[in-house]
């Protein structure tokens, strides 16, 4: 910081300006936002908001982020671009420089997020940077989980600039366009990610002339002090200790279970999360960079401490992890990343199981959609034309200490499925079921939500594909069921069932005409003794078929006949 | 003659128009909630007493009501069963399996209107493109009919996958019904709304069923109350999608009346932007509880394909019931006069979403408030007279307002009782202006060339603060704020909105085939306005909803009339293309694009409405018009300046003057800053510009 702005008296902001210049903040973000979700292509595929802009002060510290990025993007970037900006010296930059970067240890883990990072200028000076970072649905490479290096996932692109002082760099263009499938696609959503930066740019600039500001760092030291305050003070009313979990995550089948182990010190008002001894780097895809294993972290401890602050670099100060280099959790340059999810979304659990002794009204038990699950159905519908359909799907959701698991989602992550009619018109697949698995949310006083089931059928008639369909899977829950928390039952695992057998859902399946494929996911954990359960609730369980009973016994919180 | 009748949440408006002589006349009354109709007989009778003759003159009721979405808040509908594809009835309750509050593992989802036990299914299978994989097995599904009655359903719901490729199990379903269960009040989705994506449909033919017999309940008594008062013209209901229809229809199909009252300010803002030819305004309506405003481009509001009604969390998008069937595109947020202020937890300044509502409201209306609201701010900003509120029917207590602003906001945030209460008005102005600038940005308008129109008791007090933050060039304020949306109703079309799915690529779609389903969807509107008995010629306009196979939401884009089968194809491309990256800035003529949806809207001729002119007196200036002088507090000087009262029914064309001024009538305050001017033209609008400086 240079000398002039120390002795700079500092501006008092009222706490009623404050409130309305980070109103006008957060609105510039979604303005951002919105210019993205009109312009890019990726975002639209699915209907996840697979994107997050944000901007941060000149040091890098994130001021504001779009209101409906997902936890996993939004807390890896804010980490992720504090360490970009501050890898650069502070005058390398100049007016009109457009950086692209899709470094996983840098980003958010894997090659498919792309960052777009543009310094903001005001009268001449660095004021602020904006940053867009965007799943892209093609980066070219090898679409598999099972890679044993990142180099086989894709094209990896150093933070290089995309403009320099205003001028394209063709080359790094051309360099991206001639290593991905989609080149048009891909250009066009880099384009939106360096619209959306512009229009960030744009607004911040005239806010600072509106209200007569240098820069914004005084703002800044504001919004991210409040915010870390309010975090402090939900913290610290906490009881201080040191709290221990141990999280088994279930990998390719025969592959004994990668051990997270988990210590989380709350010590006044800061929390520690040290997983030190957790499982070495595997190697396939589901390896998780430090960033990665932060944010999910971070979505453990905002949504148990204080879920309605804004997302800025004052919720994370409190926030410190250790997680060894050479971990699963930190992995080293080159592992495999693409399949981070199924290991990086269980970090939420872990922790809430952790410190459910400490905070049982503040967590839930484990959940039937961590991991999420993705399924990819390829082939080739009967008159040749190729189809390629991409689902998501959570599980049913963990119980809590005032009310049941309630839905079937995505958690910690987030998504929608896609519609039956939908999958049945982009592909020759027959959807048989979409419905809940009665008996499936484990159960407890609270009970966990239900799981839900998904049949498909392969056609034989005069529908049927041409030659095999291929089924590739993310997804987790098949050996290891959610558990539950205070004497609740665990939720029913998953299963994956081809004709009635049970497939193996780490690797590819090769699905013929006729074939039936049954993906029960799992249900959520439940909480407290089930004997305590009110008996209003199980009559209403029993109404609406959500338990059954099966000779006087009833059946819930264990999956039928897996074992 | 014609008149309108608004029943909202707390005040029933009506306003008679008489389109030979342009006459118009109000009336207000309370809302009954019991039974909506008893307000609108003695309304109609007070009506009758100023202009006696006048019911037996009018031609038209048209009606826009709460009725609807009442029910379905305050889940007063049917006991309602539903009848699914086997294999499909969680589809209703699993929902998109989207968590709308990603940090918030508590949050709530709204209950199904159908729990699952009265969810059945039946045997029977269409598949995408329509043929039949599994025929309906009817006397099985004979029994499932039989369990709904016996599980005491009143309406049943049907929802077949892919009927709106192939609707005929659901027709033979509807058939069953009326054999086997005939007091059953019964809707089907390829009826209700034959779109593609079962959720939103089975939850749109749910919500349909749920409402029907109580919609039809209401209707036919009101029918039969008009005629006991001697009305014989005929009754119209409001649209959500800003038509009217018949009040047979929409007893038919109540879904689509859901947005019926808000819709109605909507085709006002839409007739004065083409009175005035305005390429972009924005209106805004702000109301005790909320604001809601829309975008209308080139004398046309958005319209959107679904919405939510019935939210968990009031102003959590994703938490709400989904409703698909078109509906002005209006945006709500949590900003009224009666919101509340307070120190966040942050320690900065929290004004709304949530809000004091009509009781016990605002400190200063003495009825029990003891939080500050935007209300009691903008009267001890001078803004409101307390001797002239509501015509000065309404007295303002300003001491206690203040102590509650002095005791809730000032001393908590340690700032002085000013910096507090201008802090209030001030940062609901930027909630509503962030809001605003999102939603114009996301459909590509932009505010800096938007003309404002303000409406509602508190719109015209916030509008000036709220142009200047957007940074618009004009704020428009039409005369008599209640009126001004009630008008409307007369603006608004006959016309009903049909829709059919059939997901087919643009390079080798069967154009005769879809020739074939906009002639089907023609003759249906058709059909639907003879019933409502329209006679004259009925005008169609086609439209699909196309995409980029593999996106997930559609594009919507006009075709031209006549045989679509002899539409050039590449043509038609072009045109998603420009229409696409119109919309959107960009293209992707690379990537293949599928049709989704081909939709019809059938309507008859606007009927003109002439506003009435003011008179211009000979030689009068706007000094006449001046009441008195009052201090108010400006934005812009940080302290009280004096402020020019008018009263606006004395204004007239062409009178002009400058800002600083308070211009008061009955219902609403219009508030300008010392940098505006101000111009009246022939129908009383107020025109405000910036003032060259």
């Amino acid at each position: 910081m240079n000398q002039r702005e120390v002795q700079a008296p500092k501006p008092k902001f009222d706490p009623i300006t404050l409130e309305i210049l980070w109103r006008r903040l957060i609105s510039i973000v979604d303005e951002a936002d919105a210019a993205v979700a009109r312009t890019a292509f990726s975002s639209i595929l699915r209907d996840g908001h697979d994107y997050t802009c944000m901007f941060t002060d000149r040091q890098g510290r994130e001021l504001a982020q779009g209101t409906l990025a997902t936890p996993g993007q939004s807390g890896a970037m804010a980490l992720g671009i504090k360490n970009l900006v501050r890898k650069l010296p502070p005058e390398s930059f100049r007016p009109g420089d457009v950086y692209i970067t899709n470094d996983p240890w840098a980003l958010a883990g894997h090659l498919n997020d792309v960052c777009v990072l543009s310094p903001i200028f005001h009268r001449d000076r660095l004021a602020a940077f904006t940053a867009c970072i965007l799943h892209h649905s093609d980066i070219g490479g090898r679409v598999s989980s099972d890679n044993h290096d990142v180099f086989e996932e894709g094209l990896f692109i150093p933070l290089v600039k995309l403009y320099e002082a205003g001028q394209l760099n063709e080359g790094v263009l051309a360099m991206i366009r001639a290593n991905v499938r989609t080149p048009d696609q891909v250009n066009g959503d880099i384009r939106s990610q360096i619209a959306a930066n512009h229009v960030c740019a744009e607004r911040i600039v005239r806010m600072l002339e509106e209200y007569r500001l240098e820069a914004l760092d005084d703002l800044a030291e504001e919004i991210i002090s409040r915010s870390e305050r309010s975090l402090r003070e939900s913290i610290a009313r906490a009881p201080a200790g040191v709290y221990r979990a141990e999280g088994h995550i279930e990998q390719t089948e025969g592959a004994p279970a990668v051990v997270i182990r988990c210590a989380v010190t709350i010590n006044g008002s800061d929390i520690q999360v040290d997983l030190t001894g957790s499982s070495p780097q595997v190697d396939w895809g589901g390896n998780v960079v430090y960033n990665f294993t932060y944010a999910y972290v971070h979505m453990a401890v905002k949504s148990i401490f204080d879920p309605d602050i804004p997302n800025n670099d004052g919720a994370a100060a409190p926030i410190h992890l250790i997680a060894p280099e050479g971990t699963v959790v930190n992995c080293r340059f080159p592992a495999a990343v693409a399949a981070r999810m199924q290991i990086g979304h269980f970090m939420t659990e872990i922790i809430y199981r952790a410190l459910a002794e400490a905070l049982p009204q503040r967590v839930v038990a484990a959940s039937g959609g961590t991991p999420a699950t993705m399924q990819v159905f390829y082939g080739r519908r009967g008159d040749g034309e190729p189809f390629h359909t991409v689902l998501i799907r959570g599980g049913g959701m963990g119980a809590g200490a005032a009310r049941d698991g309630e839905g079937s989602f995505i958690f910690p992550a987030n998504g929608a499925n896609t519609p039956v009619e939908i999958l049945e018109s982009d592909s020759p697949l027959i959807v048989e079921r979409r419905e809940l698995l009665p008996g499936s949310g484990g159960a407890g006083k609270q009970r966990g939500a239900l799981g839900r089931r998904e049949v498909f059928r392969v056609p034989s008639d005069a529908h049927a594909p041409l030659g095999p369909v291929h089924l590739a899977m993310q997804s987790g829950r098949f050996s290891l069921p959610p558990e539950g928390l205070f004497g609740g039952a665990p939720g029913a695992r998953a299963r994956f069932l081809v004709n009635d057998q049970p497939g193996n859902p780490y690797g590819l399946t090769r699905l013929s005409p006729g074939d039936v494929v049954t993906m029960d996911s799992a249900g959520g954990g439940g909480y407290g003794d089930p004997r305590e359960r009110d008996p209003a609730a199980l009559a209403r369980d029993l109404a609406e078929g959500k338990i059954e009973w099966q000779g006087g016994v009833r059946v819930g919180g264990q999956s039928q006949g897996s074992e | 003659m014609r008149v309108g009748i608004d029943v909202g949440g707390t005040f029933t408006d009506f306003v008679l128009l008489d389109d030979s002589g342009g006459r118009i006349e109000t009336w207000k009354c309370l809302t009954t909630p019991r039974d909506p109709s008893d307000a609108i007989e003695a309304g109609l009778r007070a009506l009758e007493a100023q202009l006696p003759g006048c019911t037996a003159r009018l031609e038209e009721v048209i009606h826009g009501t709460t009725l609807v979405i009442n029910a379905i808040i305050e889940r007063k509908g049917a006991c309602t069963g539903l009848i699914t594809t086997r294999g499909f009835r969680d589809v209703l309750e699993l929902g998109r399996e989207i968590r709308y509050a990603a940090y918030d593992v508590f949050a709530e989802m709204p209950e199904p209107l159908v729990p699952r036990q009265r969810r059945l299914e039946v045997n029977e299978r269409v598949r995408a493109d329509g043929s039949v994989l599994q025929p309906l097995d009817e006397s099985a599904a004979r029994e499932t009919v039989r369990a709904l009655q016996a599980l005491g359903a009143e309406s049943v719901a049907v929802c077949l996958l892919n009927s709106f490729e192939n609707p005929a199990h659901e027709r033979a379903l509807k058939r069953i019904l009326a054999e086997e269960f005939p007091g059953a009040s019964v809707s089907i989705s390829a009826e209700v709304l034959p779109q593609i994506r079962e959720y939103e449909r089975t939850s749109t033919t749910v919500t349909n069923a749920y409402v029907k017999p109580l919609t039809e309940t209401y209707l036919r008594r009101l029918a039969e109350r008009l005629a006991g008062i001697g009305f014989h013209g005929r009754l119209f209901i409001m649209l959500s999608s800003g038509g009217v229809t018949s009040a047979e229809t929409a007893a038919e199909f109540p879904v689509r009346i859901i947005e019926s009252g808000p819709t109605a300010a909507v085709i006002a803002g839409q007739y004065f932007s083409r009175l005035f030819d305005l390429p972009e305004m924005f209106c805004f309506d702000m109301g005790g509880t909320t604001a809601k405003s829309c975008l209308i481009q080139g004398g046309v509001a958005g319209i959107v394909p679904t919405f939510e009604v019935g939210r968990v969390q009031r102003f959590m998008k994703g938490s709400g019931l989904t409703i698909q069937v078109p509906v002005v595109d209006l945006m709500e947020i949590g900003a009224g006069g009666g919101s509340l202020a307070r120190r966040s937890r942050l320690g900065t300044l929290q004004v709304g979403p949530d809000s004091s509502g009509a009781e016990p409201g605002p400190i200063c209306y003495g009825r029990g408030g003891t939080l500050p609201t935007v209300t009691d701010a903008d009267l001890l900003l001078g803004y409101l007279d307390a001797g002239y509120f509501l015509g000065g029917t309404m007295k303002l207590d300003a001491a206690a307002a203040r102590r509650g602003i002095e005791e809730h906001v000032a001393k908590p945030l340690g700032v002085s009782f000013i910096e507090a209460t201008w802090g209030i008005h001030d940062l609901i102005n930027e909630t509503m202006a962030a809001a605003a600038k999102t939603h114009i940005a996301e459909r590509g308008g932009n505010p800096r060339v938007a003309t404002v129109a303000a409406f509602g008791g508190a719109g015209p007090v916030h509008a000036w603060g709220l142009t200047r933050k957007l940074g618009a060039p004009c704020l428009i304020v039409p005369p008599n704020a209640g009126v001004g949306s009630a008008l409307g109703f007369f603006t608004a079309p006959r016309a009903f909105d049909l829709v059919r799915s059939h997901k087919t690529p643009l390079a080798t779609a069967d154009f005769a085939e879809i020739e074939r389903i906009f002639r089907a969807l023609e003759a249906e509107g058709e059909r639907t306005l003879r019933r409502a008995g329209a006679d004259g010629r009925i005008e169609f306009a086609r439209s699909v909803d196309a995409r980029f196979i593999g996106q997930g939401s559609e594009t919507y884009l006009p075709v031209p009339q006549g045989d679509f089968a002899k539409l050039d194809r590449e043509e038609l491309r072009r045109n998603f293309d420009a229409e696409y990256e119109r919309l959107y800035g960009r293209t992707y003529p690379e990537s293949p694009v599928e049709f989704v949806n081909f939709s019809v809207r059938a309507s008859l001729p606007v009927q003109l409405l002439e506003l009435p002119k003011l008179a211009r007196p000979a030689g009068g200036r706007a000094s006449d018009a001046v009441k008195c002088e009052r201090r108010a507090y400006s934005g812009i000087a940080h302290e009280f300046v004096a402020h020019t009262v008018y009263d606006r029914y004395k204004l007239f064309p062409d009178a002009s003057f400058e800002g600083p001024a308070i211009i008061e009538e009955r219902e609403s305050t219009v508030i300008v800053g010392e940098d505006g001017k101000v111009e009246v033209d022939d129908y009383g609008f107020l025109w405000i510009q910036k003032r060259e400086a």
